[in-house]
């Protein structure tokens, strides 16, 4: 990975950014981050594109309303040069434009087309109101008065003129639409309605709306303005309607004639709608693409920083040193299409900037590294702890997992996944939960794979065992033994008398153990020990891979003072417990075993220095072997011995090493100073001169020694009794406490010469180095031992799976085979099995494997990753097209 | 007992919400690249960045202020909805009471644009959808306050606040400003009341709110009032009877006859003579409007510093408003090409 300037002639950077934006190799810094957004060079341009963004949605909705479907050929169109982006906007333009017209078009047609049914439905529903209430006008008029004035019944015979307004509105208001015509006119008006029962549709937005006619009858021109302001108000479309029945009728005909034309002119401008639609249709992917691609283009321009007088792009971004070469090519390649003359340079830099983290991945990596990435990204040119994850992973996981049954289902889960892979990303689903799955597909299938064979070495498969290589226990017991009144209990097979022959068992744990009585504690000793063996095992080589970044950095100091302690540490007091479990197993046999020493009291003992002389042959307490105090002793003691170096060495060293160059630093100044002197010529001025020179250190030591200061040495000699101070300080390291204060001003001296003289220089801060190593320290010694503990999750895990198991064995699927029906059973076991096939997948794939995963997850991250890895880099994130257009599963399957 | 053990319950959710929208609001640092904008594109392109988002995203050029006042509008409208529909009681009633006020605002607006001859729908598009309710689009059909009563406002909630205004004289400018400013009274009484009734944290904050609300509004008559033919009684009776002004400051509010005799009422109190002191009608000096704008804006920060109450709903309401003002003022600045007075909105954080 490394820096690089790229000088870039306006106008090739268009097609160079295009082009590394397909291939995706560049991270480009942003140069511009305190311009405003508004003020960047390309800002114009952006604009075009969210414009052309804007018009693309409008006639994808237009699409989508028409109910077409967008096809998806998974084309991948490269960016169009600038030039030809006037061309796709003028296109969008045109459609745009043309959509908009023959939609305003069609909205006035439908407009019309409504308002034509709503009068239809008006003149329909009134005639047949008036037809029941009777033919003429008058009745109905006499009627409406006779309902409204009632109460003065002898002003009835008089003829008072009732008129009528008729409308629509949306069925929805009418409640109150109707109470408030009651409260405006104080219950002065008639109002009757009906509901139209066809459904109308809304010119606007196409959504069916159910409409209601009605009609008001009033007395009075003041009733009829006030009723049509009300009208006005709830937006009710108000329509002219004849009084006489048989105008009425004659409108009904004209206004039927009219909505049979219009519904051919509606028809030819949907269909001319629907074939631009349809021309837009095939090519609106392929659009957006493109227009996406030029957007994401110029925003990449607007992070460079402009050079006028070359009129040139100046852009600054990471690259992996591999791809340089393409990174060239690219440049080269624009140059050809912008056909410009002046070529374009590549130029890689020097930085202290810590480089982005790379790692090439493939599907089948890609998962274990996004384990390792979510923990932390790596420190940059750290080891990758991925690539044994890859194994490591899934067999802890498969060592808590321990079941071959369970393994095969997840296995074949896994295995459809990877088969499917190609049909199922295509798929896209947006199901969160899947897609994680999906994503850990070859994880899971790994998983799978391992837990078949932890299954078969632990002869667990849906808690029942294997019997293949038939069993190594024989019995002697008789059937009377067997049935014999109350000594079933005491029926132990004793490995000295019933085991067939000495050699171990071929492969895995004998299936006679299943439905022996200790069997858990048989597999709890098995299983807690092999724990420990694999958990240290892994802190291991955990230690063993810290070598290598130190080697990497070229930090030798680490490799004496840190890697060097730890190893000794971790291997005298943890390595040795490993050995003395493998030497528990192999010495001590049938005959002995129940004299063998306890591993626990052992392994107390031996810290607490105390070895007692055997009581008697067969005790517990009694060593394992000769000279085991001796050896046992010297391994305390250099495992002890090994944590001072640890918290000591590195920092002491470090400052000794920084104190140097501070030195030679100063040494340098001092002789360019006196190389000034004889040129100088006058004394004086050169004693001014360096008086100035050396200020900073002597303004300190002002404070801290008047005398010092009070006989004004001559410069050379002042620098002297610095470095003497500090040569001093060197050799008596932090121990010696009378010199803390001179050590200390020393310090504040050469971090105000560091101030001074070199402003590249990081500033030296010991006291946060020691603390630093102090907490690496105590972090790794403590941590060794609560590591190990930890590790006996593992056959915490493994015990709980099988009990889990065994128990949903025996409580569910053991009942149903266990019955002595006839016919019946078939049916009942039927759905007992389909109870317990559920169980197992809910409870024993699921739950176990989500928990048996987290758990291998906590031991990578915590147990074996803080043994070496930082994890404190930050991801390389490449200026790509696929990410921008979230198609990189489309590009993976190509 | 302790309501504040329960009210996570029924309305943590929401205020947690109104949390996250109040991270939302604007900060000084937009508004000063606010500020140096070109044209309104660059302002869109500008609230593009922030948490507006998208929302004129649809929007063809060219851009005009009333269309970003309009999205604006929208947002809040959306947000606030939001909430409306997902509250229980009390917090329901208390989102009512706060669309109350736009009602109010609302019929206001309607009387007035009748008055003036206005079509109806062109009214309508201009109300704030907060305050729309069913029945305001038949408002122009009254042309008395009894009218408007009986035949609109009986129905809606606001019909009790109407109750002191009732007359059969006809509707002119005067009058609407009473019954604009009667309304008013009574809906902060009530609101005050009704956040009073609630207790804990929540009177605590919104009484506040309200009561400064209140004197606002008492300065506001006063002030406005001089030099028309409203009569001290009357004006007396418009006055919001739950501030802090109450009862001595509203008396001797109703007894002053310029602008002198305001201020001095502001002396006694020490909050309010801050903001008399700072105002002035001089180029460079910020408008008492302001002044009391920066005040608002002050104790609905505040109000967030409480948990477990009512006022954050209140308060973001106000202080989006608030926001939408700036915007639009920066928006016309920079849409008339006056920039002298570009710095006069009110930064909120």
């Amino acid at each position: 990975m490394t820096l690089c300037q790229l000088f870039l002639q306006s106008e090739a950077s268009y097609a160079v950014v295009s082009e590394l934006g397909e291939l995706g190799i560049f991270q480009f810094k942003d140069l511009n981050m305190k311009v405003n957004a508004f003020q960047k060079k390309f800002v114009s341009e952006v604009r075009r594109c969210e414009e052309m963004e804007r018009k693309l949605r409008y006639i994808e909705k237009e699409i989508k309303k028409e109910h077409l479907k967008i096809p998806d050929y998974g084309e991948n169109p490269k960016a169009p040069a600038p030039k030809e982006m006037v061309d796709l906007e003028a296109t969008f333009e045109k459609i745009e434009s043309e959509l908009r017209e023959v939609n305003t078009n069609a909205e006035a047609l439908k407009r019309n087309f409504l308002e034509l049914t709503e009068l239809r439905e008006v003149l329909r529903k009134t005639q047949t109101f008036f037809t029941a209430q009777g033919q003429e006008m008058s009745n109905i008029v006499g009627e409406a008065q006779h309902a409204l004035v009632h109460d003065e019944g002898t002003t009835s015979g008089q003829a008072v003129q009732l008129g009528f307004i008729a409308g629509v509105i949306p069925r929805e208001k009418v409640p109150p639409f109707e109470r408030m015509l009651w409260f405006a006119c104080r219950g002065n008006v008639f109002l009757r309605y009906e509901e139209i029962q066809q459904s109308l549709e809304d010119p606007q937005t196409g959504e069916p709306k159910i409409k209601a006619v009605f009609m008001i009858f009033f007395q009075g021109e003041q009733l009829k303005a006030r009723v049509k302001k009300i009208c006005e108000g709830f937006k009710a479309a108000l329509y002219p309607c004849p009084e006489s029945s048989q105008e009425r009728q004659e409108m009904f005909r004209g206004v039927t004639t009219r909505l049979e034309d219009l519904k051919t002119v509606l028809n030819q401008t949907e269909d001319h709608r629907r074939r631009v639609l349809v021309g837009a249709q095939k090519e609106i992917r392929s659009w957006i693409i493109k227009v996406e691609k030029i957007k994401a283009i110029y925003h990449t321009l607007n992070m460079f920083s402009f050079d006028i007088s070359h009129n040139s792009l100046i852009a600054e971004g990471w690259c992996p040193i591999q791809s340089l070469e393409d990174v060239r090519r690219v440049l080269k390649d624009g140059e050809k299409l912008s056909g410009s003359t002046i070529p374009s340079i590549l130029h890689p830099m020097k930085t202290h900037e810590t480089p982005p983290t790379f790692f090439k991945t493939s599907r089948f990596t890609q998962g274990f590294q996004n384990i390792v990435n979510a923990y932390g990204i790596a420190t940059y040119e750290e080891v990758n702890p991925a690539p044994y994850a890859i194994i490591t992973f899934p067999f802890l996981f498969s060592v808590m997992f321990g079941d071959a049954g369970h393994g095969t289902l997840m296995f074949l889960f896994g295995l459809w996944m990877v088969l499917k892979e190609k049909s199922l990303l295509a798929a896209k689903s947006n199901n969160e939960i899947w897609n994680t799955f999906f994503g850990g597909r070859y994880i899971i299938m790994l998983m799978g794979l391992f837990s078949i064979y932890t299954g078969m070495i632990y002869n667990d498969a849906f808690s029942k065992s294997f019997n293949i290589f038939g069993s190594a226990w024989k019995s002697n017991y008789t059937e009377g033994d067997m049935m014999g009144d109350g000594e079933t209990a005491t029926l132990v097979f004793d490995p000295a008398k019933y085991y067939r022959d000495s050699t171990p068992y071929p492969f895995g744990i004998d299936p006679i153990w299943q439905s022996a009585k200790n069997k858990i504690t048989f597999l709890n000793s098995f299983k807690m020990k092999m724990a420990v063996i694999l958990g240290i095992s892994q802190m291991l080589f955990g230690v063993c891979l810290s070598v290598f970044n130190h080697l990497h950095f070229k930090i030798v100091i680490a490799i004496f003072c840190e890697f060097l302690p730890e190893l000794i540490f971790l291997l005298a007091l943890f390595g040795y417990l490993i050995f003395m479990v493998y030497y528990k197993w192999l010495v001590f046999d049938v005959t002995q075993s129940g004299c063998a020493p306890a591993l626990l009291i052992q392994y107390i003992n031996m810290f607490m220095f105390k070895y007692d002389p055997p009581k008697s042959d067969c005790d517990v307490q009694a060593t394992f072997y000769p000279n085991q105090q001796t050896i046992q002793t010297v391994f305390v003691i250099a495992a002890v011995a090994s944590v001072p170096v640890l918290l000591l060495v590195k920092p002491f060293y470090l400052r000794s090493v920084h104190n140097k160059k501070v030195l030679a630093k100063n040494a340098l100044g001092a002789l360019s100073t006196d190389a000034l002197i004889p040129n100088e010529h006058t004394s004086e001025q050169s004693t001014s001169k360096n008086v100035t020179h050396v200020e900073t250190p002597s303004v300190s030591g002002e404070g801290s020694s008047d005398i010092e200061m009070g006989t004004q040495p001559p410069p050379a000699p002042e620098k002297d009794t610095n470095e003497n101070g500090k040569s001093q300080s060197k050799q008596n390291g932090g121990d010696d406490m009378k010199d803390i204060n001179l050590s200390v001003n020393n310090i504040e001296d050469t971090s105000a010469m560091v101030l001074a003289h070199d402003d590249d220089e990081e500033e030296f801060e010991f006291s946060e180095i020691f603390i630093e190593q102090a907490i690496h320290t105590i972090e790794f010694c403590l941590g060794c031992i609560s590591h190990t503990a930890s590790y006996l999750r593992l056959w915490a895990l493994s015990l709980a799976h099988a009990q889990l198991s065994e128990v949903l064995w025996n409580m569910v699927l053991h009942i149903g085979l266990s019955m002595d029906l006839p016919y019946i059973g078939s049916l009942i076991i039927f759905a007992v099995w389909m109870a317990w096939a559920n169980l197992t997948i809910a409870v024993l794939l699921v739950m176990e494997g989500l928990s048996a995963f987290l758990h291998t997850l906590r031991l990578h991250w915590v147990e074996f990753q803080s043994k070496f890895y930082r994890g404190e880099g930050y991801i390389f994130l490449p200026f790509s097209f696929k990410h921008i257009l979230d198609i990189d599963s489309l590009d993976e399957l190509k | 007992m302790m309501p504040e053990l329960s009210f996570n319950i029924d309305h943590g959710y929401l205020e947690g919400l109104v949390r996250g929208f109040k991270c939302g609001i604007l900060k000084q640092t937009d508004y000063l690249n606010l500020v140096q904008c070109e044209t309104l594109e660059d302002l869109k392109l500008h609230l593009q960045s922030t948490d507006y988002g998208s929302f004129l995203a649809n929007e063809p050029s060219p851009l005009s202020v009333s269309v970003i006042d309009d999205k604006m509008r929208e947002k809040l409208v959306v947000e606030f909805q939001h909430l409306r529909n997902h509250c229980l009681e009390p917090l329901a009633t208390f989102l009512d009471y706060i669309t109350y006020s736009y009602m109010i605002d609302n019929i206001i607006l309607l009387i007035t644009g009748t008055l003036h001859q206005r079509p109806i729908n062109e009214l309508i598009s201009k109300c704030h959808p907060l305050g729309s309710f069913e029945q305001m689009e038949a408002i122009h059909i009254a042309s008395t306050p009894a009218e408007l009563y009986n035949a609109v406002l009986v129905d809606t909630p606001l019909a009790p606040y109407f109750i002191d205004c009732i007359s059969e004289q006809d509707l002119d400018e005067m009058n609407i400003e009473i019954i604009r400013n009667t309304l008013y009274k009574a809906y902060l009484e009530d609101f005050f009341n009704f956040c009073k009734n609630l207790g804990g944290a929540t009177a605590e904050v919104m009484c506040e709110a309200l009561a400064f609300e209140a004197d606002r509004r008492a300065f506001i008559i006063t002030i406005n009032s001089f030099g028309t033919e409203l009569s001290k009684e009357d004006r007396e009776k418009l006055y919001p009877c739950c501030g802090n002004l109450y009862p001595d400051g509203l008396s001797k509010l109703a007894q002053a006859e310029d602008y002198d005799q305001v201020r001095q009422v502001a002396e006694y109190y020490a909050s309010y003579k801050e903001l008399f002191e700072g105002a002035g009608t001089n180029p460079g000096d910020k408008t008492l409007e302001d002044k009391f704008f920066e005040h608002e804006v002050k104790l609905m920060k505040h109000s967030f510093m409480h948990q477990f109450q009512f006022g954050v709903f209140y308060s973001y309401v106000k202080l989006k408003e608030q926001e939408c003002r700036n915007i639009i003022w920066i928006g016309e600045c920079v849409a008339q090409r006056h920039r002298a007075k570009i710095d006069s909105y009110i930064p909120i954080f």
